[in-house]
């Protein structure tokens, strides 16, 4: 350790500006990253529901839907309709849009004197009120839109745009914002579907982002001098954390990934996290250069790195390890978070270790903030509260443990009531225009998101129709199902224009093929060819079945997903099950999984880590008590708060595993080396509380006085990330001063002991 | 406009009695009148075959045998067609009465039902069958809705052609039409469409025609059939192949063949 602190001295000129135009290297790299919005990506490939929706999308193009709702108090009104006509219309027009669903474009087919005519649902614009409820009329008789583009009670109406598989969130919701505003009217009209949510949750995630972490990183760089009483103190540890932030989302586009959601969590978890060697650092310096001291800067340098650079490095190994263990998630993004987190921290470790002892050891030598000892009268409110804890924890360790053991287990309860969902419209507050038009679209349209299945065979069969028909109908009576479409519905429609009401064949799929080809032979002479390719494909080989589901909830979904599977299941015709409402379900079972996983992986990883580096076993189950401590408390907060476990809030507990262990490890290293020194044990952990302490203290502190900026956020579930995370850091401090002190003094543990001890000296 | 018709009849009769220099002074709207003119055949019996080819080179063929007469002097053809195949549409008859000045008149029978509806079509823009082909295709267009311009002379399928711009007048004309611009290259010896070039509503290239082979079917008036269409849709990759595998004039069919009664009788 020696010679490397002189090695650093000796290329301190190097290593600075190494270090800076590495930063300023990655930082150049960031403005080619690309943002991914698609929700789909974030599955792996070969994953059953995106594999099948992608398929599904292969057989009869895109599925996904863009809702325009029109809303007024009757959408007949000639203006309405006028300005509904020319919205579909442009609307065919955008890139990217593969079908228009509207009034204007679905159909409505009737017999009429001996003929069978295809029209648009509306042919033309209603000029008299008699024609206007003759058109009433006609359209509440059309299932075809009845209820899916039309509301029942005639205030909404959808233009509903099917999207091509690879159109862009961003391009096609500011062509269709576009498209509003060249179509001005009286109605309210509300974008509505998912790719709007996405749109919407990804720019306000991001604008929420660039406007809140300046000020979170602002408010700890006050924070830091309000600490360290010191501009360096305040500049290196923040330099650290800025440079690895640049370094690891620099990463992103070097690697050839895209930032997604969940990687706006990187910059986040390395505020909490990669201050924490320089503040320690910082901590050391400003103990070594207490009042009266005679050393030189380059000594100072030397001796902060010295003394640290092995919990420093252990604490960043640990974290490193925890961050990892987010390979085990399935989710793709989880799993690169790990990865440019971990970058991030081998950047801010190295840094921490390396850039600040150089620059320490060429600025002058700063003036000392700690002042003598024993004038007790004139110590500070820090030093006074952490001198409180040591005398309240070696007075009271087992009262400590106990009631530490006993809060986790009457907390663990609040873990049941966790609620796993990963409803995007749950990231606005119930008030936003994005949960209000998902509300509606629910409540009156069927839903914006869909559950599809694929029947393979010979479709004009009737029994393969009537099997059709049967899937159709059996769906439609799911509560969470708004509206069916399938060729079977068509083939019915077409059947009562066809017969008189009461005649055999009324309503009904026809018994013979031939009869259900001229039935289609019929209709393409009166329809569009492109009528039916949402229904059916080119050769009459796969059907699709659609219903269009209302609710977005994860639980409500993955009852969705269970009929149908149990409804389908079997059944060798049944080709594919699949649609969004699948990628949704599936997102939210693999959170939970990924993140138990990854949980567990960390913990045991971090503690067999702990147990190699103390050489102890009950070193690693010592320092993962208060980890699992803290995890007890989020989750059961989380489960109390009824606070969603989503794909942001699952990436907590990984900030918890890099933030927690840190904390446990600078006091046990440290209570360790005084115990060595020979003080007594309640002696060790009063001078650790008073000294490491202070760095832990201010490390704590900083991260949550920055992540309380976090709660002004709009956005939902930034405001819940900052709560959570202030609430990990405080349990994870309080398990570092309280919970860790405690049961050092009652379980006397004995890697901590000095006869037990091999050799500490670095 | 039956008097501008005959009148532009007699006018392309005129011009084409005459030299080709005068050839040469032909109005656009004179040569599209006279290109509607020479596919007016007396009568007709034919076996053709249409294929419908999806983007994915996925075919539907079917087999349909077709007679025609032209009756009001000429004002109205009348088609029989019946499909041959596939099976599960064999028998179905389709009886169409084309007039000049009105819409046409559509009944399908469907043997497996037993039933005759009338077809209800006022856009001309829809799709025939399901094919590329539209309605508006498949029938002369009202030659008043457009406006004419020659562009050039183009060599097309091995024939020297007039490259003509047809525009619609106004919107609605678009609109039903399903084109807002049409290059049409037309025969300068016969008057035979040999290809165009649809434009969609919003101005782009949208599907290309293709007339392969010609035959004069009527050799006294010099009548001529297109034999081998394809109509491909550039937008969606899409493409129709309309093929008449006989074709034999005659002016004699019966008029009986023409009328709902004839069409169920299968």
């Amino acid at each position: 350790m020696k010679a490397l602190a002189d090695l650093i001295i000796k290329f301190r000129w190097g290593i600075i500006p190494f270090f800076i135009l590495c930063a300023v290297f990655f930082a150049s790299r960031i403005p080619k990253a690309e943002i991914e919005t698609e929700f789909k990506t974030m599955l792996p490939a070969d994953l059953a529901s995106r594999l099948n929706t992608e398929k599904i999308d292969d057989l009869f193009g895109g599925t996904e839907m863009l809702m325009l709702i029109i809303q007024t108090d009757d959408v007949l009104n000639p203006e309405t309709l006028r300005r509904t006509e020319s919205i579909s219309k442009q609307m065919k027009r955008i890139k990217g849009v593969d079908k228009v669903l509207s009034l204007f474009d679905l159909k409505d087919i009737k017999g009429e004197e001996g003929a069978m005519i295809v029209n648009p649902a509306v042919k033309s614009i209603p000029r008299t009120e008699t024609q206007k409820e003759k058109l009433r009329r006609e359209i509440m008789n059309n299932d075809l839109v009845y209820g899916s583009v039309v509301s029942e009670d005639f205030t909404l109406t959808a233009v509903i745009a099917l999207l091509k598989a690879d159109v862009e969130d961003s391009f096609i919701v500011g062509e269709v914002t576009q498209l509003i505003k060249e179509n001005p009217g009286e109605e309210e009209v509300i974008i509505g579907g998912l790719p709007n949510v996405r749109y919407m949750a990804a720019s306000s995630i991001q604008k929420d982002f660039r406007k809140l972490i300046p000020l979170a990183l602002l408010i700890m760089l006050i924070f830091l001098f309000i600490c360290f009483k010191q501009l360096r103190g305040v500049l290196l540890p923040f330099g650290v954390v800025v440079m690895s932030i640049l370094v690891s989302i620099g990463c992103v586009p070097l690697i050839g990934w895209k930032i997604h959601i969940i990687t706006i969590i990187v910059p986040i978890l390395l505020i909490a996290v990669a201050n924490d060697y320089g503040i320690h650092l910082i901590a050391k310096y400003q103990e070594l250069n207490a009042e009266g001291n005679s050393l030189t800067n380059t000594e100072l340098a030397k001796g902060i790195f010295r003394s640290l650079s092995k919990p420093v490095l252990l604490t960043g190994l640990t974290t490193i390890a925890g961050m990892l263990c987010l390979l085990g998630h399935i989710i793709i993004p989880a799993r690169q978070l790990g990865i440019l987190a971990s970058f991030g921290i081998v950047f801010a470790l190295a840094a921490s270790l390396i850039f600040i002892p150089a620059v320490v050891s060429i600025l002058p030598k700063g003036k000392s903030i700690i002042l003598a000892n024993d004038k007790a009268g004139q110590r500070p409110l820090l030093d006074r509260v952490l001198h409180f804890f040591g005398d309240f924890v070696s007075r009271y360790p087992r009262a400590i443990v106990i009631t530490a053991f006993s809060s986790a287990v009457v907390l663990s309860v609040g873990i049941f009531f966790i609620h796993v969902d990963s409803d995007p419209n749950h990231y606005f507050p119930k008030d936003s225009p994005i949960v209000t038009a998902a509300d509606l679209i629910s409540e009156k349209m069927g839903g914006a998101q869909s559950v599809s299945i694929v029947v393979n065979g010979d479709i004009k069969d009737p029994r393969v129709m009537n099997k059709i028909d049967r899937l159709e109908r059996e769906l439609g009576e799911f509560p969470e199902v708004g509206n069916t479409s399938s060729i079977a519905r068509v083939v019915r429609k077409m059947s009562r224009a066809l017969h008189d009401e009461g005649e055999d064949g009324y309503d009904a799929i026809p018994q013979a093929r031939n009869a259900v080809a001229q039935y289609f032979m019929l209709y393409s002479m009166s329809g569009d060819p492109e009528d039916f390719e949402k229904m059916v494909d080119f050769p009459y080989e796969n059907a699709l079945i659609t219903a269009r589901i209302n609710t977005t909830s994860t639980p409500r979904l993955n009852s969705v997903k269970e009929q149908v599977v149990a409804m389908t299941k079997n059944d060798e015709e049944i080709k594919l099950v699949g649609g969004f409402a699948f990628i949704f379900s599936d997102i939210a079972r693999l959170i939970v999984n990924g993140q138990l996983l990854s949980l567990g992986l960390a913990v045991v990883v971090v503690g067999i880590l702990l147990m190699v580096l103390f050489r102890s076993i009950v070193a690693g189950i010592v320092s993962s008590l208060p980890l699992g401590l803290s995890v007890i408390a989020l989750f059961s907060l989380m489960g109390v708060f009824r606070i969603e476990l989503n794909v942001a809030t699952a990436m907590l507990s990984s900030i918890m595993i890099g933030v927690g262990v840190d904390y446990t490890i600078h006091f046990l290293w440290r209570y360790r080396a005084e115990r060595h020194k020979g003080l007594a044990r309640q002696e060790a952990a009063k001078k650790t509380l008073t000294t490491t302490g202070r760095g832990i203290v201010f490390n704590a502190f900083s991260v949550i006085i920055g992540f309380l900026v976090l709660f002004t956020s709009g956005f939902l579930p930034i405001r819940f990330f900052g709560f959570l995370i202030v609430v990990s850091i405080f349990s994870c401090l309080v398990g570092a001063l309280v919970f860790i002190p405690a049961v050092c003094l009652v379980f006397r543990p004995d890697f901590l002991e000095p006869n037990k001890m091999i050799s500490l000296k670095g | 406009m039956n008097k501008i018709k005959l009148f532009a009849a007699l006018a392309a009769v005129f011009v084409i009695c005459s030299s080709f220099a005068a050839q040469e002074e032909l109005s656009g709207r004179q040569i599209m009148d006279k290109a509607f003119e020479v596919t007016k055949l007396a009568g007709s019996e034919a076996v053709s075959t249409m294929t419908i080819i999806d983007s994915k080179g996925r075919e539907r063929v079917r087999e349909i045998a077709m007679v025609t007469k032209l009756f009001d002097n000429g004002d109205t053809e009348k088609r029989l067609l019946r499909f041959l195949s596939p099976a599960d549409v064999k028998g179905t008859g389709l009886l169409v009465f084309d007039y000049e000045k009105k819409d046409d008149d559509m009944w399908l029978f469907m043997p497996a039902l037993r039933k005759t509806r009338r077809i209800v079509s006022t856009e001309r823009a829809k799709s025939f069958m399901g094919s590329e082909f539209s309605y508006a295709d498949m029938a002369p267009p009202i030659l008043d809705e457009f406006t004419y311009t020659i562009l050039s002379e183009k060599e097309v399928q091995g024939t020297l052609c007039w490259e003509i711009e047809m525009v619609p007048i106004d919107e609605d004309v678009a609109d039903e039409n399903g084109f807002s611009k049409r290059i049409a290259y037309i025969g300068k010896k016969d008057f035979v469409i040999r290809g165009a070039v649809y434009y969609d509503l919003d101005g782009e290239r949208h599907k290309e025609l293709s007339v392969l082979e010609i035959k004069e079917v009527d050799t006294v008036s010099h009548r001529y059939r297109p034999m081998h269409m394809v109509m491909v849709n550039t937008q969606n990759d899409r493409r129709s192949i309309l093929k008449v595998n006989q074709i034999q004039f005659n002016p004699d069919v019966k008029d009986d063949y023409f009328t709902t009664r004839y069409l169920e009788r299968y």
